[in-house]
């Protein structure tokens, strides 16, 4: 079992290495560099960017070395925890992601919530009360959930709320609390903005949820040990929550680990259309903008997080399939 | 199933029985699919879907690139069904100017003339599947120049007739996902199966290679993709481009189920029995392996589809993937992209309805096809 | 089919409200049709620098919050803040006095967005340019004069004038930034186009403690605009500052010395550069220079930053040392604070300000979102108004004047009448119609017939108008008579079907994608194919430096000042131009590197240019004219719909803001809204 750990965890390494040189790659594929991309901005505001000016800026930013050196320098300060500057921001990368990366988290885990406290019940109930008229009110709604693109449930959203309610409900803050310093009432700001990008980001997570718990419930609640437990004489509710609704849940628990990369990297198109000032549309820029140091280590983390997420889930998979655990594979 | 098969062999008298005894895999996945009646329904909405992806040119009334500032932002027209009594199609031609005071385009129906619509209509003249010329559409308004009087689905900010450019972006968008899907099929296949019948090293190798490849965030790896395609390729070499950087990671999933099915049928007793009577390995793998799960990843496959339908109309929303003048349900929704838009012009969300549906049918197909192909449900 | 009756009963509106205007409509039809849009359009109006100082006030006040700091021992009283009496710079408000305090709320997309709140804060410039943008009046100087031989510009600043910190600004700031800043290699690579004359350098020189001279070596009677207009060396520290170039004529030396390797040793700046996260002293300087970015360096703008702009909420509040008055003697600014949020894209920008809730905004602002802005106006308290541009295409097809790629192509985009035949083939008025909500106006080129520089108002028609018939007989008489069995016409070297590439940049402020296809669409008629190819602005840019592209679609603003922002007119600037780099590069360099243009038109108006700088107004003005009559005969660049608000000139604004002009000027030398003078904007 500890080889087993220990081999996943230099694998663990040896992915994300791959990810920093593949991401690395990605962002220079794009022909041009943050300079191009500072010129064009320039002239678009009509302002004057000479040769000069932009070879000078290349070499402070060593876009001028080759590739190889660029990678090496940026893997350098990674290790060092100096993820670089923001080209655009004239701010440290840390600092940039940093803002958001709290409110993509917030805004991640109040889904995940949102989710699973909506699907598990509705899952139960559907599986239980198979073939009745919620169950298939349900299941048609879950479906609904799966089939609707999340932007384009972000695009009515924003719609209605604009068009019958006046209000712009993107974005997570009002203007009041906007440039306010943290306090009690920006915090409650805050959570009276979150159920509609909470909403929209779990909507098709839930129905994914319900059509699983439903299916995994219904496979438990056929075993032989369910009736036995009726005929023992059991509440129904005890039949259905002791036994088989832990069991249906064991999926689940393997799958916690993979929350961890969504958390982060789940609500980038939604955020994009909510303008919610997260990961996501930091991302879409910085891309854009070819900002070597940000985009990259955007994507690194996105990557890590994956890779973690994985290692944990694998962890999980181990303590819970004795089978694994016992070697046999 | 079990329970019939057992009736059957019970009593082999009956012609019923005897079918279910002789019958081939196929026939019996069909009998069982045939029961799933969502499944079924679903089958016919996609083929309806295909039809008009083929004959998208038939089934537009007017050329989709077609602009006509003129007839900028027309609603959806009301088509009058009844003439005097007689179920006889018809609408009203459009006149429209811009109100100084709102600069909303304002358009008034001319009730002076009456324009019949007519099925099977002349219109644009067009090659079907590319070479035969035709110019018969489904329906369109004889003696008129129907790109003059017909919105059906209204007109875009450029004057475009939505329900046309819906066609064709169906064509697309329908497509695409089928050749991505192809792709993403060939390599999990061969690099799942390899991976599962040898095992060894090989099945470590692929397998990291599978993880690391499934470790990178999809969107910021499309994002960045879609933003290295060189954008002096044509529309359709981005399309080509764009369905290959999708199909690279959705392979890894197919691979997976691939090799976890080649692991257990390594050992089961048919695959041994055609060893020892000297089949060469391929042969084992083709003739006896494959078809046994194949089922299976036919409907996995169908399953995978509607997640490409859904990236590639989020990533042409985005203005990453085909961009215009390339006409797909991605490019459209971009046309309502925002809320101004909307307010404006709500029509424009129409496209999302054919969204929904295909990847509902989809996944009720992908569904039934799963339940008719497991024998143990 | 609630969609369907909403939207019907909507336009039945829409309708009503239409045929209720009607007696209007053709009343005014009866005079001359008023264009599209005039109903928003007012007058040009705009505050007025009062210069005779017997009108000057001689008691002055100042905001409540400086009051209390005043009180408090905080701040010197307002007398001694303030320039001596005579050398105050007076400002007559556009309409009445105004009152103080208030936060104005706008919108901003991000780092990169610094002119939003650059332009507000304008002041700082050296000089400047009346409302109506033809004028030059001074601003941070308070007057200037131009040698008769035009080889001396010198300035006089205004005794008493302080940084917002209290320390004066004397002629010891010009030359701080000349010696240790321009004239530093490391810090300024590269001379400024503006400070030189025909490629021979400009010199600075302190005449007294309040007196700058810039010398050259050649007539320069043309340097007065460049110290009053958008440049390097004239638009003011703060703005330079922004973009990070070293540009300004002046800095702060007591402030920025520290960060000069001079003043300590190269080893401490570095230092301190790496301590602060900065690669070297350079980055940190760089950082330390902008307004935008550092809190803490002095300005002499009306506001000053608190917040910078690197967070989601890029605030200023009010500078206490400002050198302006009103003509009561209240110094300026009115406005407290102005604060800017962050939104994520312009399409959030557009939605916040439809709501409501910004207090004057033109900037990101989209025309065609009019109608909604329009509907909404009652609801959000606001006044929608557009401010028309001076150039004459919004969206000008740029051709490759030395693309290579593909010689029969280059030989077509070499030939004028191949150019006029693409130009005539293009329905203007479906254009405007489609994206400028017919607000625009169809033509050439040529900036607006009533800017100085206009050729005349037959210029803005010439070649471009809409007469596929003509185009269609050019084109055959260019040998691409013969045409394949779609309609279009096929290369004369046999290639098969002859098709342009035309480049649009996606993600701007105008649709230049979707007016290429509708393009392509009318082009089929004459029967020219053409593909039309999205890409990233720095793709396109970088195409555009190597001499790739055929065609590129971009805007041709700020070519209405001509010699201030020449780029977009003709190709003669190697940072940027899209109808002939190589041609520019051979400009630039005097001819050592680059290609020389085989059309003798261009190198004529070359030569035109070039002399221009060096002519006395008149005269220079006689030589604009004539170049931009050969730019719209040569069409180098094919105009399609311009003169219109589509860039900033959507300009929503709250009802209770005074001051307010009804219309202003939309350019980029006079720095639009500063020409208005936001100093004396204020909360009702």
């Amino acid at each position: 079992m500890v080889a087993y750990i220990v081999r996943r965890l230099m694998l663990a390494v040896l992915t994300v290495w791959a990810i920093s040189v593949l991401s690395f790659i990605i962002i220079h594929l794009p022909p041009g560099d943050y300079v191009t991309s500072y010129i064009a901005s320039m002239s678009a505001s009509g302002s004057a960017v000479s040769e000069g000016e932009a070879q000078a800026l290349r070499e402070q930013l060593g876009l001028d070395k080759p590739i190889t050196v660029q990678y090496a320098k940026w893997m350098e300060l990674v290790l060092q925890g100096n993820f670089g500057m923001a080209m655009e921001w004239g701010r440290p990368v840390t600092d940039v992601i940093g803002d958001r990366l709290t409110l993509t988290i917030v805004i991640s885990v109040a889904a995940i919530i949102f989710t699973w406290v909506v699907a598990l019940p509705i899952g139960i109930y559907s599986a239980v009360y198979r073939y009745s008229f919620l169950d298939y009110l349900f299941t048609f709604v879950g479906f609904i959930g799966l089939a609707v693109p999340g932007f384009l449930l972000a695009l009515i959203v924003m719609y209605l709320g604009f068009a019958y309610f006046g209000a712009n409900v993107g974005g997570l803050f009002s203007p009041d609390y906007a440039e306010a310093p943290w306090s009690l009432g920006k915090t409650w700001d805050l959570v009276k903005h979150l159920p509609v990008p909470a909403i929209v980001l779990g909507v098709a997570g839930t129905a994914q949820l319900i059509r699983i718990m439903r299916s995994n419930l219904l496979d438990e609640l056929r075993k032989p040990y369910v009736m036995t437990a009726r005929a023992r004489g059991l509440t129904e509710y005890r039949v259905i929550t002791r036994y088989p609704v832990r069991v249906a849940l064991n999926p689940f628990i393997s799958t916690i680990g993979y929350l961890l990369p969504y958390v982060v990297s789940g609500s980038i198109i939604v955020s994009l259309v909510l303008s919610l000032p997260t990961v996501g549309p930091l991302l879409l820029k910085a891309l854009i903008a070819q900002d070597m140091f940000l985009a990259g280590t955007i994507v690194l983390l996105l990557g890590v997080l994956t890779v973690i997420g994985t290692f944990i889930s694998d962890l999980l998979l181990m303590w819970v399939d004795p089978r694994i655990r016992l070697g046999q594979r | 199933m079990t329970a019939e098969v057992a009736a059957a062999v019970a009593a082999p008298d009956s012609v019923a029985e005897q079918r279910i005894a002789v019958a081939t895999q196929w026939q019996l996945m069909w009998w069982r699919f045939r029961k799933h009646k969502l499944a079924l329904g679903a089958t016919f909405v996609l083929a309806a879907f295909y039809l008009v992806a083929i004959f998208a040119d038939f089934f537009a009334y007017v050329d989709p690139h077609a602009s006509n500032a003129q007839r900028s932002l027309i609603a959806p027209q009301w088509i009058h069904w009844f003439d005097e009594g007689r179920l006889s199609p018809y609408v009203y031609g459009l006149k429209g100017a811009r109100d100084p005071m709102t600069f909303k385009r304002v358009y008034k129906p001319d009730t002076s003339t009456k324009l019949p619509i007519v099925f099977f209509a002349h219109g644009e003249p067009y090659k079907l599947f590319g070479f035969i010329p035709a110019d018969r559409h489904l329906f369109g308004i004889e003696g008129t120049d129907t790109a003059e009087a017909l919105v059906l689905l209204g007109t875009d900010v450029q004057g475009r007739d939505l329900w046309s450019r819906l066609m064709f972006a169906t064509r697309t968008s329908m497509t695409i996902g089928l050749v991505s899907v192809a792709l993403s099929l060939v390599l999990g296949v061969v690099l799942g199966g390899v991976s599962g019948y040898f095992g060894g090293l090989t099945d470590t190798v692929i397998q990291r290679i599978i993880e690391i490849l499934r470790s990178i965030p999809t969107i910021p790896l499309w994002m960045g993709l879609a933003a290295a395609v060189p954008s002096d390729w044509s529309v359709v070499q981005v399309y080509f481009a764009i369905t290959i950087i999708i199909s690279l990671i959705g392979w890894t999933e197919l691979a997976r189920v691939v090799r976890g099915r080649f692991i257990s049928l390594k050992h089961e007793d048919f695959v041994m029995a055609a060893e020892l009577v000297g089949c060469s390995k391929p042969r084992i793998i083709f003739r006896h392996m494959v078809p046994s799960f194949i089922s299976h990843i036919i409907a996995a496959t169908t399953l995978a589809i509607p997640a490409i339908i859904i990236s590639e109309t989020s990533l042409s929303f985005l203005g990453l993937g085909l961009r215009p003048p390339a006409i797909s349900w991605g490019v459209l929704l971009q046309d309502a992209q925002d809320v101004q838009a909307l307010v404006i012009s709500p029509w424009l969300l129409i496209t999302a309805f054919p969204v929904i549906v295909a990847v509902l049918a989809f996944n009720f197909m992908g569904d039934g096809i799963r339940d008719a192909a497991d024998p143990y449900l | 089919m609630e969609m369907k009756r909403a939207v019907s009963v909507l336009s039945s509106f829409g309708l009503a409200a239409a045929l209720a205007l009607c007696p209007a409509v053709v009343a005014a039809q009866a005079a001359a049709s008023p264009p599209l849009g005039a109903s928003l359009i007012g007058k040009l109006e705009g505050p007025t620098i009062i210069t005779d100082v017997k009108d000057y006030p001689k008691t002055f006040k100042e905001a409540p919050t400086l009051d209390a700091q005043v009180k408090a021992g905080k701040l010197p009283p307002v007398e001694k803040r303030l320039p001596d009496e005579s050398q105050l710079l007076v400002i007559k408000p556009l309409r009445e006095i105004g009152k103080y305090g208030g936060n104005w709320r706008r919108a901003f997309t991000g780092p990169a967005d610094h002119e939003n709140a650059n332009r507000i804060n304008s002041a700082d410039k050296i000089l400047t340019f009346d409302y109506t943008g033809t004028k030059i009046v001074p601003s941070l100087a308070r007057d200037w004069k131009v040698s008769d031989d035009g080889k001396t510009t010198t300035i006089y600043l205004r005794k008493g004038a302080k940084w917002s910190d209290g320390k004066p600004l004397t002629a010891d700031d010009f030359m701080f930034w000349y010696e240790d800043i321009y004239l530093n290699k490391n810090i300024v690579p590269t001379p400024f186009f503006e400070f030189q004359i025909n490629g021979k350098d400009g010199k600075m020189r302190k005449v007294d403690d309040f007196t700058v001279a810039f010398e050259f070596p050649e007539p320069y009677s043309f340097f007065v605009y460049q110290l009053a207009g958008s440049t390097g060396i004239g638009a003011g520290f703060a703005t330079r500052g922004a973009f990070q170039n070293f540009g300004g004529a002046y800095a702060p030396a007591h402030y920025l010395k520290q960060f000069l390797p001079k003043y300590s040793s190269e080893d401490a700046v570095n230092k301190k550069a790496k301590d602060l996260g900065f690669d070297n002293w350079v980055s940190l300087l760089k950082n330390r220079y902008s307004w935008a970015l550092n809190n803490e360096v002095p300005v002499m703008t009306p506001w000053k930053t608190v917040s910078p702009i690197n967070t989601p909420t890029w605030s200023m509040e009010r500078n206490p040392y400002f050198w302006a008055v009103d003509t009561a003697g209240n110094q300026l600014p009115y406005i407290d604070r102005i604060t800017l949020t962050l939104a994520e894209n312009t399409e959030v920008a557009n939605l916040r300000a439809i709501a409501g809730e910004f207090d004057i905004q033109e900037r990101h602002m989209g025309l065609n979102k009019l109608p909604v802005f329009l509907e909404n106006a009652k609801k959000g308290n606001y006044t929608v108004r557009l401010d028309p541009g001076l150039n004459g295409a919004d969206v000008a097809l740029h051709m490759g004047n030395s693309y290579e790629g593909d010689a029969e192509i280059a030989k077509l985009l070499r030939n004028k009448d191949f150019r006029h035949a693409l130009s005539l083939g293009i329905d203007r008025d479906q254009l405007n119609e489609a994206f400028w909500l017919g607000v625009g106006a169809s033509g050439s080129v040529a900036p607006a017939p009533d800017t100085i520089y206009s050729p005349g108002p037959e210029w803005n028609k010439k070649w471009a108008v809409y007469d596929p018939k003509q185009a269609n007989e050019l084109l055959d008489k260019l040998g691409l008579s013969k045409k394949d069995s779609d309609g279009y016409r096929l290369r004369a070297d046999g290639k098969g079907r002859l098709r342009l590439e035309m480049i649009t940049v996606g993600g701007s402020f105008v649709p230049f994608t979707a007016v290429g296809e509708m393009i392509k669409q009318q082009w089929k008629k004459i029967g020219v194919d053409v593909d039309i190819k999205e890409m990233e602005r720095n793709l396109a840019f970088t195409r555009d430096n190597n001499n790739e592209n055929q065609i590129i679609t971009w805007a041709n603003d700020g070519s209405e000042v001509l010699f201030l922002f020449p780029r977009h007119a003709l190709p003669v600037d190697a940072a940027e131009s899209h109808m002939g780099m190589a041609f520019a590069r051979w400009y630039a360099s005097g001819g050592t590197s680059g290609k020389k243009p085989d059309d003798p038109e261009m190198i004529k108006a070359f030569d035109l240019f070039r002399a221009s700088y060096g002519m006395k107004d008149e005269e220079r003005t006689k030589a604009a004219k004539e170049i931009w009559k050969i730019i719209v005969e040569q069409e180098w660049s094919i105009g399609t719909v311009g003169q219109s608000p589509a860039f900033m000139g959507v300009r929503i604004v709250k009802n209770n803001m005074g001051n307010i002009p009804d219309r202003q000027i939309n350019a980029q030398h006079v720095r639009t809204p500063h020409s208005s003078w936001p100093e004396t904007f204020y909360f009702k």
